[in-house]
């Protein structure tokens, strides 16, 4: 089992966010879906050990992110919709360098697995640009790219494509299908990427509303929207 | 872009950045110790042009740039000199300072930010006694820098709208939203972080 929810709440300030999520979520790519405040990034946040859970039981890869966290993210990546937030470093190859630095591998095996990732996303022949002079497109090829070179068991992406063009849009949702062998958790407000994916999750107001196939989901979704 | 690398694979570049370092702060520290004198002036300014030349930075319009960059804290220091020091100690000296800022430039001209930041972390290492957390001292200090061109853009898109809107500029109806958008750049960054394997 991937990721296990039992009767989690969160609680943010006055808030209850999430009330009540019990989910077993197995499929390789799981697209998360709901309108805006239903809570999905919180989710996402969750799993990704980001916010702590305040009633209830998760386990995600079988390791519980509140107590193994350090753990839990060496063996996950998360890519958010503002690529200028994911970028730290002054240059494209260094900014995908910075991914590893926890690791503390030797220069060689990060020289390698970076140009090879820089080959994967296309980003070679920026590799010695400023990253905060690429367009938004590329920026959040080089965040995926920062993502993808730790070789992540498990991808969480927040609207990865929130602030792209179609075709950009396109080229990073092909990344995050493309199987290497990774689990996705796709957050998205494009109906067409969540039809993409093998199962589908449905949020409303904190709750999971529905899971399934996307097709019923997603038409279960707009019978929401309709009324 | 706060990135001072310029690509290159002159010695200086292909040098470990700690002697790099030390080295340049040795050639600073001897520059600073001259009389000030006329030939200290010549000696100085021509090591300093050697250097930059035989670097493989792009010599003198590298060197020309650097100078440039530091123009008017050069002609306010040349002047108050001038008026108070006589000719010889304002030139000697002026020469001195644009020295070592040219020479510490270099530093920044010809290592990597990551490279930099290796650097820093190491040198910050003895502290950890005190309880300094030498890695995260590092990174902070990289993450400032590499902030600075994010936080001038999210500045400018705040006037922007403003203007769009056919508001006037005021410090306050300036500050406000501006600092609403840098928090929630910084909350968004620190996530980032985390996500990327940070503690
Ligand atoms: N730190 C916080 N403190 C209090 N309330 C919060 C906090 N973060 C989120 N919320 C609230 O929780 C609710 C769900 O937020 P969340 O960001 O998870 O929604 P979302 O489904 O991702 O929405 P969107 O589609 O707009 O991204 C919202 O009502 C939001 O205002
Ligand atoms: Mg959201």
């Amino acid at each position: 089992m991937s990721i296990h929810l039992e009767a989690v709440s969160v609680r943010l300030g006055e808030a209850d966010v999430l009330r009540d999520v019990s989910l077993n979520l197995a499929a390789r790519t799981v697209a998360v879906i709901g309108e805006n405040g239903s809570g999905k990034s919180t989710f996402a946040r969750l799993i990704g050990g980001l916010v702590v859970r305040t009633t209830g039981e998760l386990s995600v890869l079988g390791l519980d992110p509140t107590r193994r966290a350090a753990e839990l993210r060496r063996r996950i990546a998360l890519v958010f919709s503002n690529p200028d937030a994911q970028i730290v470093m002054p240059t494209v190859a260094e900014d995908v360098a910075f991914s590893l630095r926890a690791d503390r591998l030797r220069s060689v095996e990060v020289r390698e697995r970076v140009s090879a990732a820089l080959d994967r996303f296309g980003l070679t022949a920026l590799a010695d640009r400023p990253s905060h002079d690429l367009s938004g497109g590329q920026k959040q090829l080089l965040a995926l790219c920062g993502a993808f070179v730790r070789r992540p068991e498990l991808v969480i992406a927040d609207e990865p494509t929130a602030y792209l063009d179609a075709r950009n849009a396109r080229r990073v949702a092909d990344h995050l299908f493309e199987d290497t062998g990774h689990r996705l958790v796709l957050v998205t407000h494009d109906l067409v990427l969540a039809e993409r994916c093998e199962v589908a999750v449905l949020f409303t107001a904190g709750r999971v509303a529905a899971v399934g196939e996307p097709t019923a989901i997603l038409a279960e979704y707009e019978a929401i929207l309709r009324c | 872009m706060l990135s001072f690398y310029r690509p290159g694979d002159g010695w200086l570049h292909r040098m470990p950045s700690g002697p790099k370092a030390f080295l340049l702060f040795a050639f600073v520290l001897g520059v600073s110790l001259l009389p000030s004198a006329w030939w200290a002036a010549a000696a100085t300014a021509t090591a300093t042009a050697l250097v930059y030349l035989l670097a493989g930075v792009g010599g003198w319009r590298e060197l020309s740039h650097q100078i440039l960059i530091v123009r008017w804290p050069i002609a306010i220091t040349v002047a108050s000199q001038l008026l108070f020091l006589g000719p010889e100690q304002a030139v000697a000296n002026t020469v001195r300072v644009v020295a070592a800022i040219v020479l510490a430039a270099l530093l920044v001209l010809t290592t990597r930010v990551s490279a930099l930041l290796d650097m820093i972390e190491r040198g910050l290492r003895p502290m950890e006694r005190l309880g300094l957390d030498s890695q995260r001292a590092a990174l902070l200090l990289t993450v400032t820098l590499t902030t600075i061109p994010v936080l001038a853009r999210l500045a400018g898109d705040v006037r922007d709208a403003q203007r769009a809107r056919g508001g006037r500029s005021s410090l306050r109806s300036f500050t406000v939203p501006f600092l609403v958008v840098a928090l929630k750049h910084a909350d968004e960054l620190g996530d980032a972080l985390t996500a990327r394997g940070i503690r």
